[in-house]
């Protein structure tokens, strides 16, 4: 199995997530505020960040 | 006894001293390694450079033009290795400093009071330029490595970067907004989900910047609660008695007014809706009516009265008490970007940056028997 580039796989991952999260605001399932989405974002930014930070290191 | 005098020793031919030169360093780089060459020149931690170099950039900006002429300017180290350059002075490092820290000094002040035409046009220039650096070394792990056309070339493709992703952006709040936040939900989920299967093949970076505009953008809307619809312009009603009211009063981007000192109001309360997507809510009142609002604001202001508060997420109740036989207006709004006010007179509260004006503090709810805190 070939290594997998890992911004891709982490920003993949990631961005699903924060993709589901807004479909369930969209769907009312839950309330976002920019309370609740900033950290949210912020963290998806970071782990986008770090994933590409350590792919250039490697 | 004589003391002994030891041998000479055989002393090596003496090395001609490299001169000391200023290069952008390639080992300590954070955009282009300018602050880890003049560390590296000066014998400091370039982290004290960097930090410097920030709290310059808070004041008038004139470090981000010295980065700059610093990046044109000054020439990479060269790799391990590799012959030395064609040799220089010591003098002539010097004199790039000093001609930089000359230009930032005789631009400096200019930058500061803002009097200059070209000083005003050169540091937003500055800015947007590392900006670009900074994307496209997000984007490509390009660096400002080379010469100034392929610096300029970098910062170029970064800011063109950023302008496709803030476009995505405001499609992405756009569609949101008009009630396609749920599509774009799942068009954002469908590309995360397309990434990742895309990183057992190689990956596919480039689509990295533009899903997550698109997220963000969603997003932005999503945590304003903006509501689109409604349509666009300056929406003004007066309606002459409480059975005139509508249910609701909407408007998608604008402003909105609802001026009831005409209106026949009877005893007891009187409800209103408004809601904007983004932009202004203004309730007019006569003076001997008492106001209950409450207000959610995704981003901006509530301004009843004498009283406001503003920023994210803002939840605003006020639930005074009608005077025995008054009338009261129970006002509900839902602002997604924008302000809320209730007034008795029509005047800008807000100035052209959205900050409250100074405001007349006997102008209160004067039609209420008592007033309940209950801002929240």
């Amino acid at each position: 199995m070939p290594k997998p580039d890992v911004p891709s796989l982490v920003g993949g991952l990631v961005l699903a997530a924060l993709g589901v999260v807004l479909l369930l605001d969209r769907l009312d399932a839950i309330e976002l505020s920019f309370g609740t989405f900033a950290p949210i974002a912020f963290a998806a930014m970071g782990a986008i960040l770090v994933a590409l930070g350590l792919s250039r290191r490697a | 006894m004589e003391a002994q005098v030891p041998p000479s020793q055989p002393q090596p031919p003496a090395q001609p001293q490299r001169p000391r030169r200023l290069y952008r360093s390639r080992s300590d780089r954070v955009i282009g390694g300018v602050c880890g060459g003049l560390g590296r020149y000066f014998g400091i931690d370039p982290i004290i450079v960097r930090i410097a170099a920030v709290v310059l950039l808070l004041f008038g900006g004139a470090s981000a033009l010295a980065y700059l002429a610093f990046l044109v300017l000054v020439p990479n180290e060269p790799p391990e290795g590799a012959p030395p350059p064609p040799a220089r002075t010591d003098r002539t490092s010097t004199a790039t400093i000093v001609a930089i820290v000359v230009l930032v000094l005789v631009g400096g002040p200019f930058l500061l009071v803002g009097g200059l035409a070209v000083a005003g046009i050169a540091l937003p220039l500055a800015v947007l330029a590392l900006i670009g650096l900074l994307v496209w070394w997000l984007v490509s792990g390009e660096g400002a490595d080379g010469g100034a056309g392929d610096v300029a070339r970098r910062a170029a493709l970064g800011i063109g970067v950023l302008l496709v992703c803030f476009a995505i952006f405001a499609g992405g709040a756009w569609a949101a907004g008009v009630g396609g936040g749920a599509v774009a939900a799942g068009i954002v989920i469908a590309a995360g989900l397309a990434l990742t299967v895309s990183a057992f093949a190689g990956g596919f970076r480039l689509l990295l910047l533009p899903v997550l505009a698109l997220a963000l953008g969603v997003g932005f809307v999503s945590a304003a609660n903006v509501d689109l619809h409604g349509g666009v312009g300056q929406r003004d009603y007066r309606p002459a008695s409480a059975a005139d009211l509508r249910d609701r009063y909407q408007i998608g981007m604008g402003q909105l007014t609802v001026d009831l000192r005409g209106a026949d109001l009877p005893r007891g309360d009187t409800r209103l809706k408004l809601k904007v997507g983004v932009g202004d809510a203004l309730v007019l009142v006569p003076r001997d009516v008492c106001v209950a609002s409450s207000a959610d604001v995704g981003m901006g202001a509530v301004s009843v009265f004498d009283r406001d508060s503003g920023g994210l997420d803002v939840e605003w109740v006020d639930r005074p008490a009608a005077r025995a036989e008054g009338s009261r207006v129970v006002v509900d709004a839902d602002v997604g970007v924008g302000a809320f006010e209730v007034q008795h007179e029509r005047n800008d509260r807000f100035d052209h940056r959205g900050r409250f004006d100074q405001r007349d503090s006997s102008d209160g709810n004067e039609g209420c028997g008592t007033t309940a805190p209950g801002r929240a």
